[in-house]
């Protein structure tokens, strides 16, 4: 049986676009043919719930009960990959969550394969968020990711900022999210279907959608350039599937 | 159903002809379809909604929605052909969009057919700019616009080697009799019963290139 490998989305801070990349997460596993459920930890209403309705359970973290339906079920279902996309302000007590529970112990010994993917704004405050999340890490792929949906600059500009934190933790490896066109977001929000659907000119049935071609191409390029980022960091290699050879999106 | 053919008339540079190319093959699409589309997105040169208002519509490629409006529009087989002038202030804005949201392809799939009349000129800027469309359109849909009046001598050998129109030069009073906003080539055609003048037998050339291009558009599809 498959190693169970659970994915991590989130950030102390809000609004940095964590729900954007577990959406996008669960387009790339779905079109590579992985398995994949989702956990919405925006309890009581998920966003991400209402993009991947079927693949999503709405859960609140902090509960004993809700933990265990994640973490015991791990071995139990079908799909092997699990993302979890955790609520703003989350990440550092969630992470000590499955430190106490013995997950990360577990991670460490290679039962489980576990990845974060730290969301991160533009402000050191998030920044600062970097090395309180890294004591978590040992055993976990840690990717930062660098969201360009506020076209934010991470500090690129002054050298000495950008290396004392994102060259502060060994291992870490840099994951950049390009910018998608503002209009192209919202309508995908107000269509309120996965990215690949939105691309596919489909609503939320599967029925035939009018969405307008504009928008639906800068999507696609869009998804096309994060995805090569996944790509980049064999995340089809770290859940164990092999990259499908014909992907939905690129069609 | 046959393709819709989309004319996309550009030129990262002023001045080269570009709304004069896009006046006559609008004229002459209307002239033997009855029915065509044009689109104006050449606000900071003479326009083509000032000589053909009853078939042209303004369009801009500054933000989303502009793009919106116009591509929605462009990429439906509807068989009435499209004309856009492009002004050269949007040439980059322009294809940079059509690259970024795979016009060539989607057009291909929906039974459109864009063409690119690139009206050529000597410079660097021109020069790059056909480079660039020779990366994002295939051969056959890009075609140089050798004007007579601009280039003044030979094509630059990467333009020479594709497709080409030729639009010879006319003598400047011709020139500015065929600038008046109120003239009209078709309306010429049909007024000067004198197939003999220069005007007369340079409109015929223009639309007889014109003819071929769209006959060359069919074989390629059968």
């Amino acid at each position: 049986m498959a190693k169970p490998v659970v994915i991590v989305v989130g950030a102390d801070k809000g609004g940095v676009g964590k729900t954007t990349v577990a959406r996008t997460l669960l387009d790339y596993f779905s079109a590579n043919n992985v398995p994949t459920r989702a956990f919405d930890t925006e309890s009581p209403r998920g966003t991400l719930k209402r993009f991947h309705p079927d693949a999503t359970e709405i859960v609140d973290m902090t509960t004993t009960s809700d933990q265990m339906k994640i973490f015991d079920t791990l071995n139990a279902v079908s799909p092997s990959v699990t993302v979890i996309d955790v609520r703003a302000g989350l990440l550092s007590p969630a992470l000590a969550s499955l430190r106490d529970i013995g997950f990360l112990d577990a991670a460490k010994g290679g039962q489980i394969t576990f990845a974060v993917f730290h969301i991160l704004g533009p402000s050191i405050a998030s920044l600062d968020e970097i090395a309180e999340t890294a004591n978590f890490m040992g055993g976990a792929k840690y990717f930062l990711v660098k969201n360009f949906i506020n076209d934010t600059q991470f500090f690129q500009w002054d050298q000495a900022t950008y290396k004392s934190y994102f060259h502060r933790i060994k291992d870490a490896t840099d994951l950049t999210i390009p910018k998608l066109n503002e209009m192209a977001y919202e309508q995908v929000e107000v269509a309120s279907v996965p990215f690949l659907k939105f691309v596919a000119n489909k609503g939320t049935q599967d029925e035939a959608a009018n969405y307008s071609f504009v928008l639906r191409g800068y999507v696609r390029h869009w998804l096309a350039n994060v995805w090569s980022e996944f790509d980049r960091i064999k995340l089809t290699d770290l859940v164990g599937a092999g990259k499908s050879t014909t992907r939905g999106g690129e069609k | 159903m046959t393709a819709t053919p989309v004319f996309i008339i550009c030129s990262p540079r002023p001045q080269v002809g570009k709304t004069l190319v896009a006046r006559l093959l609008s004229e002459f699409l209307l002239l033997k379809n009855g029915r065509v589309t044009s689109f104006d997105i050449n606000l900071k040169e003479p326009s083509l909604l000032d000589y053909l208002p009853k078939t042209t519509e303004t369009a801009d490629v500054i933000d989303t929605m502009g793009k919106m409006q116009l591509m929605d529009r462009i990429i439906v087989n509807d068989s009435v052909a499209k004309v856009i002038d492009l002004g050269f202030h949007a040439f980059d804005e322009f294809f940079k969009m059509t690259d970024e949201i795979g016009f060539m392809k989607e057009a291909a799939r929906r039974g459109v057919a864009p063409i690119i009349l690139f009206v050529a000129d000597t410079d660097r800027t021109s020069a790059r700019g056909y480079e660039m469309l020779q990366r994002q359109v295939p051969a056959k849909a890009l075609v140089a616009v050798d004007n007579e009046f601009v280039v003044r001598g030979e094509l630059p050998p990467a333009m020479a080697g594709g497709r080409v129109v030729a639009i010879s030069a006319l003598p400047v009073f011709l020139k500015t009799y065929i600038d008046r906003l109120s003239f009209s080539f078709t309306g010429y055609l049909r007024g000067e019963k004198d197939t003999s003048t220069e005007l007369h037998q340079w409109i015929r050339r223009n639309y007889f290139s014109f003819r071929e291009l769209e006959l060359n558009l069919i074989l390629q599809r059968s």
